[in-house]
This record gives structure tokens, C-alpha cells and sequence, in this order.
């Protein structure tokens, strides 16, 4: 590992020059024009084992105990290469990896669920990972005094028990369709020899133990954390894999300003950055140090409207305002060709889509009628439509910082103006925002919504959810069921036609009117290769990601 | 001046209190709060957000928090972030080092640039040079860091890549030898601090020029010079001793542009310091870290400028007379 060299006397003698600043941030209005930057990695040879991959991301870990975490993404991508979970998902999502678990089984009732570990797995400290590891996970998992943020998936789970110290069993009150999801692939199992002797009680005041009380067995381990600086990881001489991670290192530093992010990508400072914007997609391109790699984000951006207030709480008024905003502008004006529109929470690429539901068009004509029929008629010429003296004027809320988002809620002002609609854009602060939208003080939200690679879609479409995610109020009996029978089908895969339905309704009643799904746009350096990103993280198998030698080295 | 000092002091701790109260007060009746479920995928948020109010205390009264948490503070305990549960005193005290540094490095690069360029101006009033550097200073003070700082980064980091695109140190920098760590931080201290010490100069230095040519027009500069001194001994020995006695006073009330300066700095060069842990607390709601973080820089902004008006009190004997 080198420090780039570098030539402080030429710069303190130039600094006083005056200075012509060429090329400053390409940022235009427009789209890149550009084709699908696909991934251009073609020619890369054989892994190189050795290496220092550096990232820049933009805000820092916040702890080293995922279970105290309030969703941070990178907090669980950093901790994911450090320590291990029983299973991995993987991008089909259709099958799953084995890692700490080498093997399971169902009983024939489907209530107990085995896991054989896989043998000869240690922590870093020699101690080996045992059944045991796994009980005391499910006890921190489950502690009311931990109170983990996705402790509800293990609702369903009555006991765990040890059988040896490589077996473990699951026992549910009632089998359902993601019961492997919920109890192996959420969330990573924790060392009890070091962990247990903190009590769950003071887990929440005392971050800095677990830091100091570390033990690992992922394909990394930790060497250092400075906070709001960086991470600094290394290869884990004792993970189980053989001949992997081919990298010696890997550094996440926290750059908060997204510009910052694409300068050191283009001068080579950093070899990875997770998120640049469309704007900067052309610059990349343009330099010989860094390519685009895309993938398809497993989320989508969409306007939820308050089902409980009029006049939205009319599907006919929801869906005329879905017909009267151009989807298809919005995403070539913003993001050109790395987005596409989508008309249901579940988009193309993933398995369950509904193929038969189609995107309602642009038909500012149709949704005039229906505006119409509803009562809605621009009596004072104004170009605004009123009923009963009460002008129709929507307000969108989003959060501030997301330049996509902002310039949506321009053009979709200026379309739903040809409609006679009044939509007035309410750009809030992110914690604000999220507060107006849990009382649900507001007409729309404009905000984006993750899906769950369990499709359970209770939480924000379930009545019993209004005070919860379902904060846009939806209420609709017919999905109620089928989100319980989503729920309660033997595996996911059967639930496949309950969510095609789901769809089909979901899309009828407009509660949100969906507007694109967008790509992941990462900055790699030319250096880096096996870059497996994709919708499940953006380090996804860190460990066989590789870095071509430097020159001269 | 011991009475004086006294009631100064009783003032300030005064004043802090008060601020820190307001803060305290507005940081929880703002909208959103620390224990806000914000991932759209978890069920049962509003359970799991009311079994963390009562696990932090946030569902008692405010005024038993508060008295709470003046309490522990008193006790010198600051309490654990409620978003990383590591001790707010061991955050502070990581980043408090990183910021002073640049701080100070700032103002010495703004005191070099001020200075020197200040006198200069109003020794040559109305001349060419004079008009140059105002315009200069007047184009430097209207700059954001923000800009500046960013457009620095391109040219020096990118465009002609001499110095480090911001950070403290180099990546994984922690393993090297201590000169080898001391250079590295050097270098990548150049950067922050001469965009900010730029910046500040531009205001500084009218203020310096002003000062002095306030002093210049006094009657006993006159009289020196009908006494046949140099203008350069009349400038340095009886001018410039009278003209820094403000630049003293300056000092303790720039403190605040300082300490906003020190933060959009950290932001835009990534340097770990107090305002990108102030930052982040803000966005989490996360109240401890808060109220810390504001309490420091108003023990910062408040005795800053107690010491500068003591100093000023110390330098001009005319203060300390009346304050016998």
C-alpha cells in the first residue's frame, strides 16, 4: 500500500496565480445522451489477488452492531462484509446462497425449520461459530431493551432451539410463505462468547463496546474506524472461503458532497462511487480513469395521495391525475435512458411482476372527463378548476436534496396545469417531511418507496397499517385479503398469482400514482473489476471484486 | 478588574445557560424526532417507535428531560447519541481536535493575508494599489467558501493534481510513521485552510486598512512625523500599536463567522471535524449530540469574546482605569 505521491512545492508557489477555471461540472438540464451504459468490463482477464479498493460514500457508519441502526444502507453493506448470515439472498431472488448455514430442511408440517451449520467456520479470534451464536442472535433480535427495527418479522417464531452445536432449529406457531427469509437471510448472526456479556439493556447507550469487543468471520475484517472520515477494512485471514477476498483492502470515505464524490472518481482517489447522479454520467464516460456500470434499483419513486382526504380519496380523481401527468417526459427530461415508467409496486425485472398491467397513458383529454364527471369544472376561467367555490389545488410534499425528485415536481406542475389542476410542490426538509407524511398532513408525497425482497406489502398497503406506512390511508378489504393470503401461501413462488392480482387492484384504485423506476448509476474506476452490484447492495460479493495491479507496481 | 472579571464571567455562564435552554426547547419542538421508523418497509412502526421513546426517556415530560439533562451535564456526563449510542463527550472530543486545527490554521493564513495587504493599502491611500486590493478584498469577502473550496478541489485536486481533493489524511493513512502522518495532514490542511483564511481576509482586511488609517489621521501621528520620524517608525511604533487594538476586539466577535466558515468547510473538503458531527446530529434529530455541539460553540462564540474584551481592557489603559 502506497500514498500517492505528491508535488507540494509546485502548488504553493501557483496558488496566487489568478486562475481560469475550465470545465466546471458539466451539469446541464438535459439527459445524457449517451446509450444504456451497460457494463463495459469486457476484457478484464483473470482475477488479480492484492490491491486497495477505495469508496466514496456520503455519510459515515453509524455503528458496528446492525440490531441499533436506524436503515442505513451503507451501515449494513459494511457489516455485511465483515460478518456473515445464516443465508444469502441472491439476485433473482428466487434461490439462496448458503453461508454460515451449509444446508436446511423443513418438517413435514412446515413449523420447524433446521439449519445445519456449516463446520470449521471460526471468529476471528479462533472461537468457532456454533448453534449457539445463532440463539443469542435470535434473543438480541427479539429483545424487547435492543428493540431491533425489523424485530416484527419474527413474529411468527415461537422458540429456537440448539440442537448441537451445529444444529439449529426454528419453531413458528404457523408456517407462511417467507419463513427461510425472515429468520436467515435479514440480518447477521452476532458472536455470543463476545457479545452476551453486555445485557441487552445497555446495548443502546453503549456503541463504542461492541466496537471495542469486535469479532468477525465475513471475508473482512475490520482495521479501523475513524467516524466521519473512514472505514478501513481488510482482508480476514480466517474466513472459511478459500482464496478470496482478492482484495488486500477496502476503504469507505465519507464525502458528503456528491461533487466531491465524481472528482475523486475522475482524478482516481476513489475507485468505486455507489451514486452519481445522471448529470455526471456523460464526464465519466468522457474520461479514460472511470466507466458507468447500471443496475436496476429494487424501488421505485411515486406520488402517494391521501386516500382519507378529498377530493383525492376519490379513485376517479386519482386516476385522472395519473392520466394527465406525462410519465414517459418526466423520465426522458430527468433521466433519460437509465429509468423507465412503471405502473405497480412490483417493476419488470423482478419475478412477480404483473406483465398484463400496463402504465395508464398520457391522455390529459380522458383525465379532463373524469375531472369533469367528479364535480370539477374551471367556472372563473382562471385555469383552474373549482367545485362548490373550492379551487383544485393539490399539494405535493418531497424531501429537499434530490434535484430528480424537485425537477419532477416542476414538470408535473406544468402538466397537470393543461389539465386544470393547481399542484402546488412543498419541498420540506427530510425528517419534516417524514413527519407531515406519518400524520398525513398532506394532499400527495413524492417520495420513494423499497421493496422487500419478501413482497410482504402489509406494511404499506394493509388498512391495519394506516398509522404506520400506509400513511397515505388506503383502504382497500379485497387487497387486505389478499396481502394475509400473500402471507400465509406455503412458499413465495405460490404467491406468485396473489400478487399479480394485487396488482391488477392496486392499479385500478391509484392510491399512488407510480412514476419511474431508476437505475443505479456507479462510477468504477477502469482498474476495477468483477464489480457485482446490484439491487441487493451495491457491494454485493465484495469479496470477488478485483483491482488490476497499478502501473509500475 | 477582579469585581469586573467577576461579574463578566457570571454573565457569560449566564448567557450559555440561556442558549443552550432556547436550544434545547426549539430542537424538540421542531418537526420529526431521533426514534422516527424511516425505512418504508418495516411493519409495526409506531409500536417499535414508542418502545424507543421509553428506552431513551423521550416520552417524559420536557421539563423532567430537561432538568434531566442539565443534571448529568453538571455531573460532566453529556450522555450516549441516540443514533450511534457511543458517548456524545468521546464524539465530540474525536472531532474537536480536527476543527481547531483548522480553525487556527484559517485565521493565520486570514491574519497573513490581512495584515501585511491592509497596512500596505492604507499607506498607499488613493493610490493604484489601494483600488486593487479593495477590489480585491470586497471580491474575496462576497466569495462562499462553498464555491471557492469546490472549484479549489477541481483545479488542485483534479485538473492539476498537486494537492489531496480534501479529507485529513491519505486513505488507510493510519499505519504510517508519526513525521510521515504529520506531513500528510499538513498537506491536506493546505487546501481548507487557505480557501477559508482567503475568505475571511477579504473582510479583515478592510478592517486592518480602515483601522490604521483611522490612526494615521490622528493628531499625535502628526506630531510624530513633525518630530522628524521615519514614516516606517511612525507606522510601526506609534500607528500600528493604536490600530491593533481593535483587530483584538475583531477576533472575538469574527468567532462566529469562523465557526460557520470551519463548518461548510468541513463539508465541502470532507474534513472530520465538530460541524460534520453537528451536522449529522441534526439530521438524525439525534438531541444529545445537538445540545452538545450548541453548548460548545456558545461556550466558544461567549468566552471568545469575554477574552477578547478582556484583552482589549489589558492592551488599552484607558479601559483599565475606568473599570478599577
Amino acid at each position: 500500500m502506497t500514498i500517492r505521491p505528491e508535488t507540494p512545492s509546485k502548488a504553493l508557489a501557483a496558488l496566487l496565480a489568478a486562475l481560469l477555471l475550465a470545465a466546471c461540472g458539466g451539469g446541464g438540464d438535459g439527459a445524457p445522451a449517451g446509450g444504456d451504459a451497460g457494463t463495459a468490463d469486457a476484457g478484464a482477464s483473470a482475477p488479480h489477488r492484492g490491491g486497495r479498493m477505495v469508496t466514496a460514500y456520503s455519510t459515515d457508519i453509524v455503528s458496528v452492531n446492525e440490531l441499533l441502526t436506524r436503515s442505513s444502507v451503507i451501515n449494513s453493506e459494511i457489516i455485511r462484509r465483515i460478518l456473515l448470515p445464516l443465508v444469502d439472498e441472491t439476485p433473482g431472488l428466487e434461490e439462496l446462497e448458503p453461508r454460515l448455514a451449509e444446508s436446511w430442511e423443513f418438517s413435514d408440517d412446515r413449523r420447524t425449520l433446521t439449519f445445519h451449520l456449516r463446520p470449521g467456520v471460526e471468529w476471528s479470534d479462533g472461537t468457532p461459530v456454533t448453534a449457539d451464536d445463532v440463539a443469542f442472535t435470535y434473543d438480541a433480535w427479539t429483545s424487547p431493551e435492543v428493540a431491533w427495527e425489523d424485530a416484527n418479522a419474527l413474529d411468527e417464531v415461537e422458540r429456537v432451539e440448539v440442537i448441537d452445536p451445529h444444529t439449529v432449529a426454528f419453531h413458528f406457531a404457523t408456517p407462511y410463505s417467507t419463513q427461510i427469509l425472515d429468520v436467515a437471510a435479514g440480518a447477521v448472526i452476532l458472536p455470543r462468547h463476545a457479545w452476551s456479556a453486555l445485557p441487552f439493556s445497555e446495548w443502546r447507550t453503549n456503541g463504542d463496546w461492541f466496537l471495542d469487543h469486535l469479532v468477525v468471520n465475513g471475508p473482512f475484517r475490520l482495521v479501523s474506524w475513524k467516524p466521519q472520515d473512514e472505514v478501513v477494512l481488510e482482508r480476514n485471514p480466517s474466513y472459511y472461503e478459500e482464496g478470496v477476498p482478492y482484495l488486500d483492502q477496502f476503504i469507505m470515505r465519507v464525502v458528503p458532497e456528491q461533487a466531491n464524490q465524481l472528482t475523486q472518481l475522475l482524478s482516481g482517489e476513489a475507485d468505486f462511487v455507489a451514486q452519481l447522479s445522471p448529470d455526471d454520467v456523460n464526464r465519466v464516460e468522457e474520461s479514460d480513469t472511470a466507466r458507468i456500470e447500471t443496475h436496476w434499483t429494487r424501488g421505485y419513486i411515486a406520488i402517494g395521495w391521501n386516500c382519507t382526504r378529498p377530493p383525492l380519496d376519490d379513485p376517479a380523481v386519482r386516476r385522472a391525475l395519473t392520466l394527465g401527468i406525462d410519465r414517459q417526459t418526466l423520465v426522458d427530461s430527468i433521466w433519460g435512458p437509465y429509468a423507465r415508467v412503471i405502473a405497480s409496486p412490483v417493476p419488470p425485472d423482478l419475478w412477480a411482476h404483473n406483465g398484463d398491467v400496463e402504465p395508464l397513458p398520457y391522455d390529459p383529454t380522458q383525465a379532463s372527463e373524469l375531472l369533469a364527471a367528479a364535480g370539477w369544472e374551471d367556472g372563473d376561467g382562471d385555469g383552474v378548476r373549482e367545485r362548490d367555490g373550492t379551487p383544485l389545488v393539490v399539494e405535493v410534499i418531497t424531501n429537499s436534496g434530490n434535484r430528480q425528485r424537485e425537477d419532477a415536481m416542476v414538470l408535473m406542475q406544468e402538466q397537470l396545469r393543461r389539465i386544470g389542476v393547481d399542484l402546488e410542490p412543498q419541498v420540506l426538509e427530510f425528517n419534516t417531511m417524514v413527519e407531515r407524511a406519518y400524520e398525513r398532513d398532506f394532499d400527495g408525497v413524492l417520495s420513494g418507496w423499497t421493496i422487500p425482497t419478501t413482497f410482504d406489502f402489509r406494511y404499506s398497503f394493509h388498512s391495519a397499517e394506516i398509522d404506520g406506512n400506509n400513511f397515505i390511508g388506503y383502504s382497500n378489504p379485497q387487497v387486505d385479503t389478499l396481502l394475509e393470503d400473500v402471507r400465509a401461501a406455503p412458499t413465495l413462488a405460490d404467491a406468485g398469482p396473489l400478487l399479480a392480482r394485487l396488482q391488477e387492484i392496486v392499479h385500478r384504485d391509484q392510491p399512488y400514482t407510480f412514476l419511474w423506476q431508476s437505475k443505479r448509476l456507479m462510477g468504477v474506476s477502469n482498474r476495477l473489476h468483477g464489480v457485482r452490484a446490484n439491487h441487493l447492495g451495491s457491494y454485493y460479493e465484495l469479496r470477488y471484486w478485483w483491482l488490476e495491479p497499478e502501473e509500475g507496481r | 478588574m477582579s469585581r469586573y472579571l467577576l461579574r463578566r464571567l457570571a454573565a457569560s455562564l449566564l448567557l450559555v445557560w440561556v442558549v443552550v435552554s432556547l436550544t434545547f426547547v426549539l430542537v424538540h419542538a421542531a418537526p420529526g424526532s431521533p426514534v422516527r421508523v424511516l425505512g418504508g418497509q418495516a411493519g409495526g412502526a409506531a409500536e417499535q417507535e414508542r418502545r424507543l421513546e421509553r428506552i431513551y426517556g423521550l416520552d417524559r415530560p420536557l421539563h423532567e428531560q430537561y432538568l434531566d439533562w442539565l443534571a448529568s451535564v453538571a455531573r460532566g456526563d453529556w450522555g450516549a447519541s441516540l443514533a450511534t449510542g457511543r458517548p456524545v463527550a468521546r464524539m465530540i472530543g474525536e472531532a474537536l481536535p480536527n476543527t481547531l486545527l483548522l480553525a487556527v490554521a484559517a485565521t493565520c493564513v486570514e491574519y497573513a493575508v490581512a495584515l501585511p495587504l491592509g497596512i500596505w493599502a492604507a499607506r498607499r491611500q488613493g493610490k493604484p494599489a489601494d483600488h486593487l486590493i479593495r477590489a480585491g478584498s470586497l471580491l474575496l469577502y462576497s466569495v462562499p467558501i462553498f464555491w471557492l473550496g469546490l472549484m479549489a478541489i477541481l483545479v488542485f485536486a483534479f485538473l492539476w493534481p498537486v494537492l489531496p481533493p480534501g479529507h485529513m489524511t491519505s486513505p488507510g493513512a493510519g499505519a504510517a510513521s508519526l513525521p510521515a502522518r504529520l506531513l500528510d495532514v499538513g498537506l491536506h490542511l493546505l487546501l481548507p485552510a487557505l480557501v477559508m483564511g482567503v475568505v475571511l481576509a477579504g473582510s479583515t482586511l478592510r478592517f486592518v486598512r480602515n483601522g490604521l488609517l483611522d490612526v494615521l489621521g490622528q493628531d499625535y501621528i502628526r506630531t510624530a512625523r513633525a518630530k522628524g520620524l521615519s514614516e516606517g517608525r511612525v507606522v510601526r511604533v506609534h500607528a500600528l500599536r493604536n490600530a491593533l487594538v481593535p483587530i483584538v476586539q475583531l477576533l472575538g466577535l469574527t468567532l462566529p463567522t469562523l465557526l460557520n466558515g470551519v463548518v461548510v468547510a468541513e463539508v465541502v473538503f470532507s474534513w472530520p471535524g465538530v460541524g460534520r458531527v453537528m451536522i449529522q446530529a441534526l439530521n438524525s434529530r439525534d438531541y444529545p449530540v445537538i445540545l452538545a455541539t450548541t453548548t460548545l460553540a456558545a461556550v466558544l462564540v461567549i468566552a471568545g469574546n469575554l477574552a477578547a474584551d478582556l484583552a482589549h481592557a489589558a492592551v488599552d489603559p484607558r479601559l483599565r482605569r475606568r473599570t478599577a
